[in-house]
């Protein structure tokens, strides 16, 4: 703490006019000492109490004051006080008294007689007893916000007057108690926002726990979310059944604040809870939707799709409430859309019958499921355009060669390596019918053909093509029950085509081809007649019942893959269905 | 496929041998619903029939529902595995009444 040079003495004359050289290097010291103290305290309330201190004892006041503004109250309350009557904790309203006053027009002030101020306040005297005649006030201001003032009461010696120097020492304190307070205001805001973005990191990662993680590379369903800020309003769950089959589900909240994570959180949870019981897609939707209804928060809602995957025959059963409509990809890599039966849940009571959500069934036949936030198709590429559905499906189509987690990944990695701020979170959910020994898509591989065997389509012919079958899967190795079973599939087949197929003509012919590798019986039955509506070939169960209908779903139950591929010549119907003859007694439904 | 229907402690019985198929279940069917004409209580005996597709199926699905339609009694009996088979994977083994011998039929009839 160097003496200052006495150029100091010169450029301040009103600091120094009344005191000896030696005064003056007694109040820079002082000055030096406080402000050095008020600048690196850790314990702002003990340092003002002790510049208070040392300041009354310096300039010879009988006491002082420190106040502080609450803007929130408008009050002044006193922190530190020096003298002999302590009034630490009293408040005055801002503007009134001598020391209020000073707060609110921001100004200095020396009162040699406070009896002749109008504004001075006399219920602190009364209170307590103390004499106040004179006060010198600074007011404490850093960049226009006000924080409070520092009184001193009484001068005890000299005149009993307070000088303008004694008022240039209050007011260097006064600047340099009010950057140490501003400077804590500043520190206790910096530790409640750290507090906040703790608070915010941990349910970030609370949330992103709640995503569930694929249990192994081969396991059918993969999820992705890339949040846009902390939080998200998607999710994506899925879990595993007791009987094998997997429980998915992706949905998106409106909005995109803390208010949608949470309803996030909530309905994520009662998907997991109630999936475990209730097994149909379309009434867990609309108990869901219930819950949801009943606690409404207004104007949210939540789009959502659910379903369950039967990972050892491809079936999939899929509902879907108010969300962006899932694509299902064919192993030959055409796309279909299914869009949502029902409105968004939240928003009104819905039952799971007709007016309400519809359930649908279909088969995967090898090929995947894609659910996604509408945060992937309006998602920008790096030249700014939208990825839009089509470019999902160019993506999916160039990636076909790595598995469906592979595939998301590929989509998310494009979507978010632009360099643009994202301002929607991208979650994408793949259920990918995975199964093993799924025969190619290319044509039949003619080293393996065990049969082929043409036939009228007549009934009386039928009972040949069943002993042709038979003896095939005897051939192959095939267990009893599995040729029992097989043999029942590929009669029901054989049985459409006589009586759906030729039905304007009495005559038609048919063909079965039967392949059999590694385990895989793979039957081919053609025939030349119109091709068949595949929509409208859908099995039925016996409450609709009529013969072809419970034909197919004895055909789609026994079988493992049934679909009909596309001829070349476009004439005529080609069935193919698959059978996996390895292991069969141990997956025998 | 064959038939034959036999009358037995006032029950008539319908014995189905063979393969119920799309060529014979038109006659299955004709024979099972001629019966609710003379009787009100028909046990069909299944035990010889080695393959019953869904055409024959939805015969036996007819008589059903004409014997509940006119209050008779049917049941099937002694249902041959192949037969059992095809009436799990069609979920309507819980549908039909199964008895393991129409011994057990008629005296569950009567």
């Amino acid at each position: 703490m160097a003496n200052p040079p006495s150029g100091d003495d010169r450029r301040n004359p009103h600091v120094f006019d009344r005191r000896k050289s030696s005064g003056s290097s007694g109040h820079l010291e002082l000055l030096s000492k406080m402000s050095g103290h008020l600048a690196v305290t850790l314990n702002l309330e003990e340092t003002i109490q002790k510049a208070l201190d040392l300041i009354v004892k310096f300039v010879k006041a009988e006491g002082g004051a420190l106040f502080i503004l609450e803007e929130k109250f408008n009050t002044l309350i006193c922190k530190a006080s020096a003298g002999p009557v302590d009034i630490r904790g009293i408040r005055i309203r801002s503007g009134e008294g001598i020391v209020g006053q000073c707060v609110s027009v921001d100004t200095s002030r020396i009162v040699r007689d406070v009896q002749q101020d109008p504004n001075f306040d006399q219920t602190v005297d009364e209170s307590t007893g103390f004499q106040t005649r004179s006060i010198l006030c600074a007011p404490m201001t850093v960049n226009g916000r006000r924080l409070g003032a520092i009184e001193l009461v009484n001068k005890s010696s000299e005149d009993g007057f307070f000088s303008d120097t004694d008022l240039l020492m209050l007011q260097t304190l006064a600047s340099a108690a009010a950057l140490a307070i501003n400077n804590a205001h500043m520190a206790e805001e910096l530790v409640e926002q750290e507090r906040v973005s703790r608070e915010l990191e941990l349910a970030t990662e609370m949330q992103r726990s709640l995503l569930p993680q694929s249990p192994d590379s081969h396991f059918p369903v993969s999820g992705t979310n890339l949040p846009a800020y902390e939080m998200s309003g998607d999710f994506y769950d899925f879990f595993e059944l007791d009987d094998d089959r997997i429980y998915f589900s992706l949905g998106d909240v409106s909005g995109k604040g803390m208010d949608a994570a949470l309803l996030m959180s909530k309905t994520a949870s009662l998907f997991r809870c109630l999936g475990k019981t209730i097994l149909e897609p379309d009434q867990l939707l609309a108990t869901i939707n219930r819950e949801l209804c009943e606690t409404a928060i207004h104007g949210m809602f939540v789009t959502m799709v659910c379903g369950i995957l039967d990972p050892r025959s491809g079936e999939v059963r899929l509902a879907n409430a108010g969300h962006e409509p899932p694509l299902v990809q064919s192993r030959y890599g055409t796309f279909t859309e299914l869009p949502a039966s029902a409105p968004p849940l939240g928003i009104m009571t819905l039952q799971a019958a007709d007016d309400g959500i519809r359930e649908e069934q279909f088969n995967l036949n090898g090929g995947t499921l894609y659910i996604f936030t509408d945060g992937v198709t309006e998602g920008s590429l790096q030249d700014g355009t939208r990825l839009e559905q089509s470019g999902f499906q160019t993506i999916m189509l160039e990636r076909s060669d790595l598995p469906a987690a592979g595939r998301i990944e590929a989509v998310v990695k494009l979507l978010s390596d632009t360099g643009r701020k994202r301002h929607d979170d991208i979650t994408l959910l793949a259920v990918e019918d995975n199964r093993p020994g799924l025969p190619g898509v290319g044509p039949a591989d003619e080293s393996s053909l065990v049969s082929r065997y043409n036939f009228p389509a007549r009934a009386d012919a039928l009972h040949a093509v069943r002993e042709v079958v038979n003896n095939a899967c005897e051939s192959c190795g095939c267990a009893r029950e599995a040729a029992t079973d097989i043999m029942i599939a590929v009669g029901e087949a054989c049985q459409n085509v006589v009586r759906h197929a030729y039905r304007d003509h009495d005559e038609g012919e048919a063909s079965l081809e039967i392949y059999c590798k590694d385990g895989i019986l793979e039957f081919r039955l053609q025939d030349t007649a119109q091709p068949v509506d595949t929509e409208k070939v859908k099995p039925r169960w016996p409450e609709e019942l009529g013969p072809g209908g419970l034909g197919l779903c004895l055909i789609h139950d026994i079988m493992d893959s049934v679909e009909y591929l596309p001829l070349p010549e476009g004439r005529g119907n080609l069935l193919r269905m698959v059978k996996l003859i390895k292991g069969y007694d141990n997956n025998e439904t | 496929m064959k038939h034959e229907i036999v009358q037995k402690q006032g029950a008539t019985v319908v014995i189905f041998r063979g393969e119920i198929d799309l060529e014979s279940s038109p006659a299955a069917r004709e024979t099972l619903l001629k019966c609710f004409g003379d009787t009100s209580n028909v046990i069909v005996d299944l035990s010889d029939v080695s393959y019953i597709d869904s055409s024959g199926v939805a015969s036996l699905v007819e008589a059903l529902q004409a014997s509940k339609k006119n209050g008779s009694q049917f049941s099937l009996a002694a249902v041959s595995e192949p037969t059992r088979r095809v009436l799990e994977l069609a979920r309507l083994d819980k549908v039909f009444t199964l008895h393991d011998s129409v011994d057990a039929a008629i005296q569950a009839h009567a």
